[in-house]
């Protein structure tokens, strides 16, 4: 079996396998918890449920925080969003979901998919400079930093790979994969979570501010 | 109005301040200290976060990614510009208990965390006790909505239980504990300030009545220092003409239990309030300037207080609802003036309109801060921070960008509607040789009110 066998069969299919059971395990090991009561009568009987809209309200800062917040919100939009659209755009990928799953769609042309590769792997350098320029704001732990290696190998061999440089294609394909594999492994154990939790934990503050009245 | 009314017999709040400055000094000395052994301590601690951590917390505790948002929001952050005043340090040992003993996967985390030892939770003392008021700021801008302020009530929770609270806030725990009340407050306290606000300003105030419609709380601070308070208060009441009493085996705002983390406590000191509102067939519960107050009792998660025959109220909630019931006649109010929300009334608490309306029927030139309601800046001494003498300097740095927010308005005065608030203001003003007034709400009603009598004396005077 050679290496780029290896990533594309048992390797991705173990962290695939991996990942699900971990994001399930992690996931309703925490939500399964009691939740705890707040008996107090509420400012407004039916007015809790508009907490929830703290879900969607909190995508962007409020204007109190627009300035300070700046740098870190476009340049984290522009990593997420560049990303997201390279994961499910590109045509390779879409053969390999397609592989899997038998769903498909029309992918993008390359050379978009080479500018915002590029544009992902420039944000998210952009993101570790501050994090690495401003510690007292960032207080990173090892984690942030192990994180932040494994979100940038997939990008920076897939780039490699589809424009040819280092390796032998086959090898750079064969390491895109199996960072890949590293990354869908890792997320269950890691902040990488956070694509599930901020739903409930936004949803959580915002009820328990709207029972006082208050909406954040 | 009588001859003795012209002189008064209550000190300024500048003396009353340091009055009680030279009181907290003691505190210290009188501090208990532990008496466990420290693997006790460790595990009771442990045991205190196990207990607290329902899935909201879990989930708060899963969800920060370290994004650093959170620093612009806390002043104490802000202040200093140390790292281990971010917000988010503050939940770093609490996670790490979670991450441990209560996670899904903590066959993982006890691989990959140090264990947690008693110099860790001693190491904490300063973070959730002297760099966070639980103002609840940073919740406004973290991008998950984590509500820190709660995860660092509970840290204060097992802070209670490892007995390592701050001297100061220990001494008044162990005081309200035996005693109820705090300062040397007491039931006879309370009857000693009524009969001398009765001979020296001719204002009765109905103490024990057997049944009354409003039932008002007062506090240790006004009635060892502030005798203007419960004044301001009788005042306000009596002009009202409100069916209205002092319970003496229920009148004490302060909790102690709430602010050093104790929730037996605070649980405790609620009771003898409601029992005595019930007893006393009330149907509006007035609770006195005393921030922390409020969530003591109107937010007290451990009371159903939807099932109780009577309504809580803060006082600038009381006021504010008089006020548009057209009830309080009021003098216009002289200058432009700024509000501050108290973060356990405001952001915490939701109190937003209701002391707006007070300074509305006052006709004031009202200017909000720069940044007000859920976004003002708390004062840097909410929290029973106000009372720790380590935490000075970062009371006295976080001030100034308080000071700042309202030298930006031009007002002449602040008010305030929080004693601990006030109590730091004071000590702001004080400290920076401040050219502002920081006034009272329930104080500024007081002393704008067109009383009738008063009315008929100048017409008298006139004639």
């Amino acid at each position: 079996m050679s290496l780029l066998e290896f990533a594309r069969g048992p390797a991705i299919h173990a962290s695939l396998i991996i990942m699900v059971a971990g994001i399930a395990l992690r996931l309703l090991g925490v939500l399964v918890l009691t939740r705890g009561a707040d008996l107090s009568r509420p400012r407004d009987a039916f007015g809790n449920f508009k907490g929830y809209r703290m879900v969607f309200s909190r995508a962007w800062p409020s204007d109190e925080f627009t300035t300070p917040t700046r740098y870190q919100t476009i340049v984290a939009y522009i990593f997420h969003v560049a990303t997201l659209i390279v994961v499910v755009g590109i045509v390779p990928h879409i053969e390999f979901i397609a592989s899997l799953t038998g769903l498909s769609w029309p992918g993008l042309p390359n050379w978009m998919g080479v500018a915002l590769g590029t544009i992902a792997l420039a944000s998210l350098i952009a993101l570790i400079l501050r994090r690495l320029s401003k510690p007292a704001v960032y207080n990173s732990t090892r984690g942030d930093y192990v994180t932040w290696v494994i979100v940038a190998l997939p990008l920076i061999t897939g780039l490699m790979a589809f424009a040819h440089v280092g390796l032998r294609y086959e090898t750079m394909l064969a390491l895109h994969i199996l960072s890949s594999a590293l990354l869908f492994a890792y997320m269950p154990f890691s902040k990488l979570m956070h694509a599930f939790w901020f739903v409930f934990s936004r949803a959580q503050s915002g009820l328990a501010y709207a029972h006082k009245g208050v909406r954040i | 109005m009588t001859t003795a009314a012209q002189t008064p017999v209550f000190p300024t709040f500048e003396q009353v301040f340091q009055g009680l400055a030279g009181q907290i000094g003691q505190l210290r000395k009188m501090a208990p200290g532990p008496t466990m052994p420290a693997a006790r301590r460790l595990r009771r601690a442990v045991d205190t976060l196990i207990e607290e951590t329902n899935a909201d917390e879990a989930v708060w505790l899963e969800s920060c990614i370290h994004c650093g948002q959170c620093t612009t929001a806390c002043h104490y952050f802000q202040a200093t510009g140390e790292a281990k005043y971010a917000p988010m340090r503050k939940m770093d040992l609490y996670r790490r208990v979670y991450q441990r003993e209560i996670s899904p996967l903590r066959w993982w985390y006890k691989l990959v965390t140090r264990p947690v030892k008693l110099s860790d939770f001693e190491e904490a003392q300063e973070l959730v006790y002297d760099s966070c008021s639980e103002c609840g700021r940073c919740t406004m801008v973290c991008p998950m909505g984590i509500d820190t302020a709660s995860l660092v009530h509970h840290m204060r929770s097992a802070m209670v239980a490892a007995e390592l609270v701050p001297p100061e806030l220990a001494a008044l725990r162990m005081e309200q504990k035996s005693m109820g009340t705090v300062f040397g407050s007491s039931p006879e306290a309370l009857k000693k300030m009524v009969d001398t606000i009765r001979e020296h300003y001719g204002i009765d105030i109905p103490l024990d009545k057997e049944k009354a419609d409003v039932m008002v709380l007062s506090s240790a601070v006004d009635l060892v220092a502030n005798g203007n308070g419960l004044l301001a208060t009788a005042r306000v009441m009596n002009h009202l003409r409100v069916d209205w009493t002092i319970c003496s085996d229920g009148f004490e705002s302060a909790n102690f239990g709430l602010l050093s983390g104790d929730m037996d406590l605070w649980a405790k000191q609620v009771d003898p309030i409601v029992a005595a509102a019930r007893r006393i067939g009330a149907k509006t519960l007035v609770i006195a300037e005393c921030g922390h107050a409020y969530p003591a009792l109107r937010w007290n998660p451990m009371l159903r207080s939807g099932g109780l025959p009577f309504e809580m109220m803060y006082m600038s909630e009381y006021l504010g609802k008089q006020a548009r019931l057209g009830n309080l006649k009021l003098r216009p109010l002289e200058g432009k003036v700024t509000y501050h929300d108290p973060c356990k009334t405001g952001r915490r608490g939701g109190a937003f309109d209701e002391p707006r309306a007070v300074l509305e029927a006052m006709d004031a030139d009202f200017v909000e801060l720069p940044a007000n309601k859920e976004y003002n800046w708390c004062c840097g001494g909410g929290a029973g921070i106000f009372l720790l003498e380590r935490a000075t300097r970062l009371r006295d740095e976080s001030f100034k960008i308080k000071l700042r927010q309202v030298n930006e308005t031009g007002a002449e005065a602040v008010i305030v509607s929080c004693a601990s608030c006030r109590l730091n203001f004071e000590a702001g003003r004080q400290k920076n040789k401040w050219d502002k007034r920081v006034d009272s709400l329930v104080e500024l009603v007081a002393d704008h009110l067109i009383d009738e009598n008063d009315t008929a004396a100048a017409e008298g005077v006139r004639a």
